[in-house]
């Protein structure tokens, strides 16, 4: 008998319960002319959190005038790397600008603007390394970043399972690895890297192997979405015309 | 029903599953072995006291009080926070090629390279599972009857001796099922050490999620790997229960 009164007094709180649950969803529905961009904000300079929780970098400034450019409004959210892609295809994000490579596997679940940056892959080395290629590697212990073109390169050298890969969540995280000795070598893009010995001088030195092909970043869209992809990518060319690429792009990597 | 889970994902990164698996086991084993001796240690010095005599104030000052501070900090803050803190800070303090404090040079450097993320995490899971155990010990032997202890005293025996023979075996049966809970607790947080590079069992799954930005087939399947381990991790604490309570 208490049982059944216990049940019945727990109806009302579920109703409740439910209806909260309604008003929050329709509270939080994105408002269609604001749309969402992703980025894993550790990755300075490209994206990164200043101290008053703001995000800005070369992506930040490129996606803000595409924005402009384009005619719409955006919201920046610093989403973590290993949950960036998920989030995009799932409708939570409707950009994504955060030093993606282009690459088949991603243009399998989300489509690619045309790149907007060149980036390679660069070897970080102890000073005293004497490390010259990267397939002298193979028998070293090696940090990367989760799921990045490093990580990529690396399995192909070492196999997937190797132990002798140590992944880590971010870039930053792998190099700090480095510096304290617990890996011999870490492979990332050149852009976070410099930046990271630009703050840490002569901790470690780099070595470029000729056998990396130049990468491109692009910003990504959810795939299917040739409207959105239109507008950013004519964005993109009107940017680059009138030098507002070059000035944001000299800004942080200075005068090429 | 399951044509969506991509079971080759799963099957290609298992020599890394059965690895991080091993790392994960290894880690709670270490975790509690050492947790349990220094915890037992901690526990006892949070209630050390002395009535009287010469011993008060030493007592006091260097046992008692050092063991609720480090008490206080492991179980007040977050674990994430103290593996970032132990691996990253306190570990190159400790061991440095240039300038380690307990091994420097060749030695430091085999150390960091071969182990180092594994010093790390057994480390931090040790000196924080330590801090729960201190407590579980206290309640144990705070639960014993005084009596106990005034009637082995007065047989004659000394702190040590009632200690070991007369209230530590009968605080053991009461503290089982909570030291039980300890280790399945200490089980599902070793995840954690995965931010440190360490390879257990979700670092697994991250790498390959990371690798195919599918999220499901991972997670859900070490989901079960810790969920078999747990539940037969309770059903031996329950056994071990049954046992002793008959005795």
């Amino acid at each position: 008998m208490k049982n059944r009164w216990l049940l019945l007094a727990t109806i009302p709180l579920l109703l409740i319960s439910c209806t909260k649950k309604e008003d929050t969803s329709l509270r939080t529905q994105p408002i269609p002319s604001e749309l969402v961009v992703g980025t894993d904000a550790a990755y300075a300079p490209f994206e990164s959190e200043n101290a008053d929780k703001s995000v800005e970098g070369f992506d930040i400034d490129i996606i803000h005038a595409v924005a402009d450019r384009a005619g719409f409004k955006i919201k920046i959210v610093n989403t973590p790397w290993e949950g960036l892609f998920s989030q995009l295809a799932s409708g939570d994000r409707d950009i994504l600008i955060s030093a993606i490579t282009i690459n088949s596997e991603r243009k399998k679940v989300m489509d690619f603007s045309e790149p907007y940056f060149e980036a390679v892959q660069l070897i970080a080395l102890p000073v005293k390394s004497k490390v010259t290629k990267f397939v002298e590697l193979k028998d070293l212990k090696v940090g990367v970043q989760t799921g990045t073109t490093g990580d990529e390169v690396i399995s192909d050298l070492l196999g997937k399972t190797n132990p002798n890969i140590k992944r880590f969540e971010g870039t930053p995280l792998a190099l700090q690895e480095l510096v304290n000795g617990g890996v011999d070598a870490v492979v990332a893009d050149n852009g976070v890297i410099d930046n990271f010995l630009a703050n840490n001088a002569k901790t470690f030195k780099t070595v470029a192997d000729p056998s990396f092909s130049k990468e491109h970043y692009g910003i990504a869209v959810k795939k299917g979405n040739s409207e959105l992809l239109k507008k950013i990518n004519d964005a993109l060319q009107a940017l680059k015309k009138d030098g507002t690429y070059q000035k944001i792009h000299s800004k942080y990597f200075g005068k090429k | 029903m399951f044509a969506w889970f991509r079971t080759d994902i799963i099957v290609e990164y298992m020599p890394l599953f059965l690895r991080g698996l091993w790392t994960t086991l290894a880690l709670t084993a270490i975790g509690i072995f050492f947790g349990t001796i220094l915890g037992l240690l901690l526990g006892m010095g949070k209630i050390a006291q002395a009535e009287h005599g010469p011993w008060r104030w030493p007592l006091r000052l260097f046992i008692k009080t050092p063991s609720q501070i480090y008490i206080s900090f492991f179980r007040g803050t977050p674990l994430f926070v103290q593996i970032l803190l132990i691996h990253f800070a306190l570990v190159p303090l400790l061991i440095h090629p240039d300038s380690g404090l307990l091994f420097s040079g060749d030695t430091a450097l085999y150390l960091k390279r071969e182990h180092g993320a594994l010093l790390s995490g057994a480390l931090a899971l040790s000196l924080n599972s330590a801090a729960y155990i201190a407590e579980i010990f206290r309640a144990g032997i705070q639960s014993i009857d005084r009596g106990q202890t005034e009637a082995a005293r007065s047989l004659g025996l000394n702190y040590y001796q009632t200690m070991k023979h007369i209230v530590i075996p009968q605080a053991f049966r009461r503290m089982l099922p909570p030291l039980g809970n300890e280790a399945i607790t200490l089980l599902k947080d070793s995840s954690l050490v995965s931010a440190i590079g360490l390879a257990e069992l979700s670092y697994a799954a991250r790498t390959a999620a990371g690798a195919y930005a599918r999220y499901w087939e991972p997670y859900l399947f070490i989901s079960l790997i810790y969920l078999i381990i747990t539940m037969g991790m309770s059903y031996i604490v329950h056994r071990l229960e049954r046992k002793y309570q008959s005795a």
